[in-house]
């Protein structure tokens, strides 16, 4: 049906419902603005809508020259971004197993895997330690990518095998009668029909690699190989926070992230469209 | 189809090795410190089971702890059906129904340490110029006016708001992912035979998404029993373990009192309600899913 | 059952590889770490990793220790020092996950006393007695702060300040609203009063981090007590908890609490929080350690700020007598591969430590003397004030998580904190802490 039917039921639920909500959920990022111009006394002040009584700018000159902003940056985009390839690889393909195929053990298997949903990587620094200095991979990238990975896919297997589980059977079927085998209808049918679900991983995914602090202040000592976290918590200091610069140096380390979220959602957009035409 | 040796060998050997590397075997052995009397640092103490009886058994402020996880757990879901409408709303009526969805899922990109404060400015008590006791005042209700953080009976569920407020939007775009892999023609059909908005809602968009309802579910649950950065920014568990919950208490066992083995007994503790959790709501979900006749 | 046989080998293979590395990581803890492998490319250049609490590369100790490791390395071009610089949680997270690992950075920080005793214990920490004899460094130290540091005769760790705990006050209020700073608690309690009627917060406290609280009732004990020592009697079994000096010191802390002395919400204030209230004028007083002088300097108050120590309770103790915070402290780890470049290095670090300070202006609390005319050199009022406090010290008592093992520390805490909120019975408050520290040290 067209969207466009209903003018007035649109305008009035727009109205009264969904702006209402955008704007609760959009106001943080005008108070974070205001926020990283302030002084710790304005801050504190209590005045939620208050504007800062001067600009200070120099918050953002000591997120970008104190926080290593540059440096940091380009660390947590090669730390996520391998994650991410390597999280979509390896859990599609988990998913695929879990939720395509009929055997024995795939409840089980699928248990297996959400058990590591339960508990954040944080509660297994120790062991996880051990076995980064035995394969003598601690202070490097690979310190946090392996463990970011393996920590997203438990979330990600389940979200993309409810997902996968949901494609119809005859696809499947008339992609067999045609003559394809697993690899293939993985590769040129299950992949493409999941795309909304493999986006919605990789943002919850990127999203936590992005902002993930302990497991990166544990595991890598380097400056050289720092992330974009350290250098927001580098304004806390035992007896005294900079919680303007934090606020600056937030916004200048979302700003990637919102950057990417909106040209996936366009993507998205576009997939769906796509989809819509081909079926 | 079946199972083959090809399939497992491509498929699900690397992701299955990989996960329990790095995910399975570290947690597991994390628990066995459960066993132990250790402070971390000296040479630790065999303890047989004593920590999981002490918990069990003789530490009221363990149970009280579960009580609020599940309290959460419940708050926590109470949204999902409202996501869901939401979701169901923006990608019907809406044409830029992606754009708005991103929206809303702006607060749970946000660093904790942000929406603490902005929700810790929120709460102040009237005297440091709260928002929300300000608005009390506005409506001539001054005596439900109070500090919101500091007061006992209320902490928790100021806490608990400002996840449902955070959250809304995680679980809008996860209906919204379900909603997409509806094919267009269903909807399209249904409205063919005359059915209104509400009717391909309820018969067509809702049984659909069955799954996605049950991965929100899910995520919930789960996500409340872990809540701990949040609590941790805004009261730290207190006053007085007045917004304890079990990963706080975890966390403050381990690192604050230094009991290693009691901290990892209540995490494995954790892991088993969550498993137990996700297994009830997979069955409850799995009769759903029979009785619409799904697969 | 054809399909299950890919999936008994899928077994197998599981529990191979969980024999494997669960037999990896119980080898692990006997071999020593073979890190550093950058040391090799270049011959005999030698990597030291120094782990401090120093993150804010704006702050003035971050600037600090900068100057003084680059001086190091221009002086010294075979050694490259590498600093992990953290913020305190996650250097403590990650300390101690490294010492259960062994894995240790080979100079790191601890916290004196009790609370570095475990990493002493076990064995992990290098005497520095040698060392301190080089260049006469021990000459450097105040006269009796390394004992804090000290363990069967060794010092284990070098701290980096000195501090004790003060009231600061607003002059400008005081003067509003007619008062002077209470010799006595009566006193302050009337002070509470009056300044409450004006309007104003008396006294701000961060009450989200336990410690802030215990700190000023340790120091009611310290007065109650006619003395230092209370919580060593109690570890050596003279007193317990419920002696009437702690009784009275509870039922004081109450009438402070009952008084409204305390901000509202007092409990859900941060550190950064609370002390920003003082520094904006909204409070009269603060009750912290002398490490928030320099803060005081920035803020909108700076030339309003005075200082007094703690009142006598009902004439008992002595205004000489203040809660004493010896700094958290640089270590060597015992392990380290290079032992002798890390001693050398902190050796000339401790050193300079001082006069470093004293050139930015940060040469207020350290544990070491100090060379120089802080008037000349420009430092603010409010510093000398501090400074002048300090020559009065004649003995005191550690805060009670540096004296008590972390268990009782923590339920002290959390009871100090439910003061906040509700009053209880002393004796109650009394008994809670005995039976803690009953579980604690007599098992």
């Amino acid at each position: 049906m067209n969207p466009k039917g209903r003018p007035l039921g649109r305008t009035l639920l727009f109205g009264f419902i969904i702006f209402p909500l955008l704007v609760t959920q959009l106001y943080p990022l005008i108070w974070l603005l205001l926020y990283s111009l302030k002084s710790n006394e304005e801050i504190f002040s209590g005045k939620i809508l208050a504007l800062p009584k001067e600009f200070r700018f120099e918050n953002y000159v000591l997120a970008v020259s104190s926080g290593h902003y540059i440096q940091y940056l380009i660390n947590s985009i090669i730390v996520t971004g391998i994650t991410l390839l390597l999280l979509i690889f390896l859990s599609t393909s988990a998913a695929y197993v879990i939720s395509r195929f009929r055997f024995k053990y795939s409840k089980i298997l699928l248990l297996i895997f959400l058990m590591g949903m339960m508990l954040p990587m944080q509660s297994a620094l120790l062991p996880l330690m051990i076995l980064l200095k035995n394969l003598g991979l601690l202070n490097t990238y690979l310190a946090l990518i392996l463990p970011y990975t393996a920590f997203s896919m438990p979330i990600s297997i389940f979200i993309l095998s409810n997902f996968m589980r949901s494609i119809p059977r005859e696809l499947e079927e008339s992609a067999i009668i045609d003559g394809a085998g697993p690899i293939r209808i993985f590769w040129s049918l299950i992949l493409p029909i999941s795309r909304p679900a493999i986006t919605t991983i990789s943002i919850l995914a990127f999203i936590s690699a992005w902002n993930e602090y302990i497991v990166a202040a544990t595991f890598i000592s380097s400056e050289k190989l720092k992330t974009l976290p350290f250098g927001a918590y580098s304004f806390v200091s035992q007896y005294a926070v900079n919680y303007g610069a934090i606020g600056a140096y937030l916004i200048l380390a979302a700003l990637p992230m919102v950057i990417i979220y909106s040209i996936l959602s366009e993507r998205i957009t576009k997939g769906m469209v796509e989809g819509a035409v081909k079926g | 189809m079946k199972l083959t040796p090809t399939v497992l060998l491509f498929f699900l050997l690397p992701p299955l090795l990989f996960y329990l590397t790095f995910v399975f075997i570290p947690i597991l052995l994390s628990f066995s410190t459960a066993l132990l009397d250790w402070n971390g640092i000296a040479q630790p103490k065999w303890n047989g089971l004593k920590n999981y009886s002490d918990l069990l058994f003789h530490d009221p402020l363990f149970w009280i702890t579960v009580k609020r996880n599940v309290v959460f757990a419940l708050f926590s879901m109470s949204e999902i059906p409202i996501a869901f409408l939401l979701a169901a709303v923006l990608s019907r009526y809406f044409k830029n129904g992606q754009r708005i969805v991103a929206a809303l899922f702006f607060p749970v990109i946000l660093s904790v340490v942000v929406v603490g404060q902005l929700w810790k400015t929120i709460y102040n008590p009237l005297s440091r110029g709260g928002l929300l006791n300000h608005i009390l005042s506005l409506l001539h209700l001054e005596h439900l006016t109070r500090a919101w953080l500091a007061d006992p009976k209320v902490a928790m569920y100021a806490l608990y708001l400002v996840a449902l407020w955070q959250y809304l939007g995680y679980h809008v775009l996860i209906q919204f992912t379900g909603i997409q892999n509806i094919p267009r023609e269903f909807q399209e059909a249904a409205t063919i035979d005359g059915a209104n908005g509400y009717q391909v809602i309820r018969n067509i968009i809702f049984p659909l998404t069955m799954p996605f309802f049950k991965i929100s579910f899910v995520l919930a649950f789960i996500g409340s029993l872990q809540a701990f950065d949040l609590i941790m920014v805004m009261t730290g568990g207190g006053p007085a373990h007045a917004t304890e919950v079990m990963s706080t208490y975890m966390y403050n066992m381990s690192f604050d009192s230094q009991r290693y083995g009691y901290g990892s007994a209540i995490a494995s503790l954790l892991v088993l309600f969550s498993l137990l959790a996700t297994l009830i709501l997979n069955a409850f979900f799995g009769r759903i899913e029979r009785r619409y006749d799904l697969h | 059952m054809k399909r299950a046989r890919p999936f008994r080998l899928l077994l197998s293979l599981f529990l191979v590889g969980l024999l494997l590395s669960v037999s990896a990581c119980g080898s692990s803890s006997g071999v020593t770490a073979d890190q550093n492998k950058g040391d090799k490319d270049n011959g005999t250049k030698v990597t030291l990793v120094f782990q401090n609490i120093y993150p804010d590369a704006s702050a003035t100790n971050h600037k600090v220790m900068k100057k003084i490791v680059s001086d190091y390395m221009d002086a010294h071009p075979n050694v490259k020092i590498e600093l992990d610089s953290l913020n305190i949680d996650q250097q403590k997270t990650k300390l101690k996950t490294q010492a259960a690992s062994n894995q240790l950075p080979d100079i790191f920080v601890v916290n004196p006393s009790a609370q570095m005793k475990p990493y002493v214990d076990a064995g992990l920490l290098a005497p520095l007695n040698d060392m301190l004899e080089q260049n006469n460094l021990k000459q450097t130290f105040q006269p009796g702060i390394l004992d804090y540091y000290t363990f069967g005769g060794n010092v284990y760790a070098l701290p980096d300040g000195n501090n004790i705990g003060v009231m600061y006050y607003n002059k400008k209020i005081f003067d509003e609203v007619g008062v002077k700073p209470p010799k006595d608690f009566n006193e302050l309690l009337d002070v509470v009063k009056k300044v409450k009627n004006a309007g104003y917060i008396p006294v701000v406290i961060a009450e989200k981090e336990t410690w802030t609280g215990s700190f000023l009732f340790m120091n009611i004990v310290l007065r109650t007590n006619g003395g230092p020592g209370f919580l060593q009697d109690v570890l050596d079994g003279k007193k317990t908890f419920e002696d009437p000096a702690f009784i009275e010191a509870v039922d004081k802390f109450e009438q402070l609490v009952e008084t409204g002395a305390f901000q509202d919400g007092a409990t859900s204030y941060e550190y950064v929080e609370a002390e920003s209230l003082f520094h904006s004028g909204q409070a009269a007083m603060y009750y912290m350690g002398t490490w928030a002088t320099g803060g005081m300097e920035t803020a909108t108050i700076k030339d309003q700020v005075g200082v007094f120590p703690f009142p006598l309770v009902d004439g008992k103790g002595s205004l000489n007598h203040f809660m004493l915070a010896p700094g958290s402290a640089f270590a060597i780890s015992a392990n380290s591969k290079h032992l002798a470049e890390a001693k050398d290095f902190l050796n000339y670090f401790m050193l300079q430590w001082p006069k470093i300070n004293f050139d930015m202006k940060a040469a207020v609390g350290l544990a070491q003397n100090v060379d120089g005319d802080f008037q000349k050199a420009g430092y603010s009022q409010i510093s000398i004030d501090v400074l002048d406090l300090f020559k009065t010290v004649q003995g005191g008592d550690l805060a009670f998580d540096n004296t008590m093992e972390p268990d009782t520390a923590q339920v002290h805490l959390k009871a100090i904190q439910k003061l906040f909120i509700q009053k209880e019975p002393p004796e109650v408050i009394a008994k809670e802490h005995q039976d803690a520290f009953n579980r604690n040290y007599r098992k």
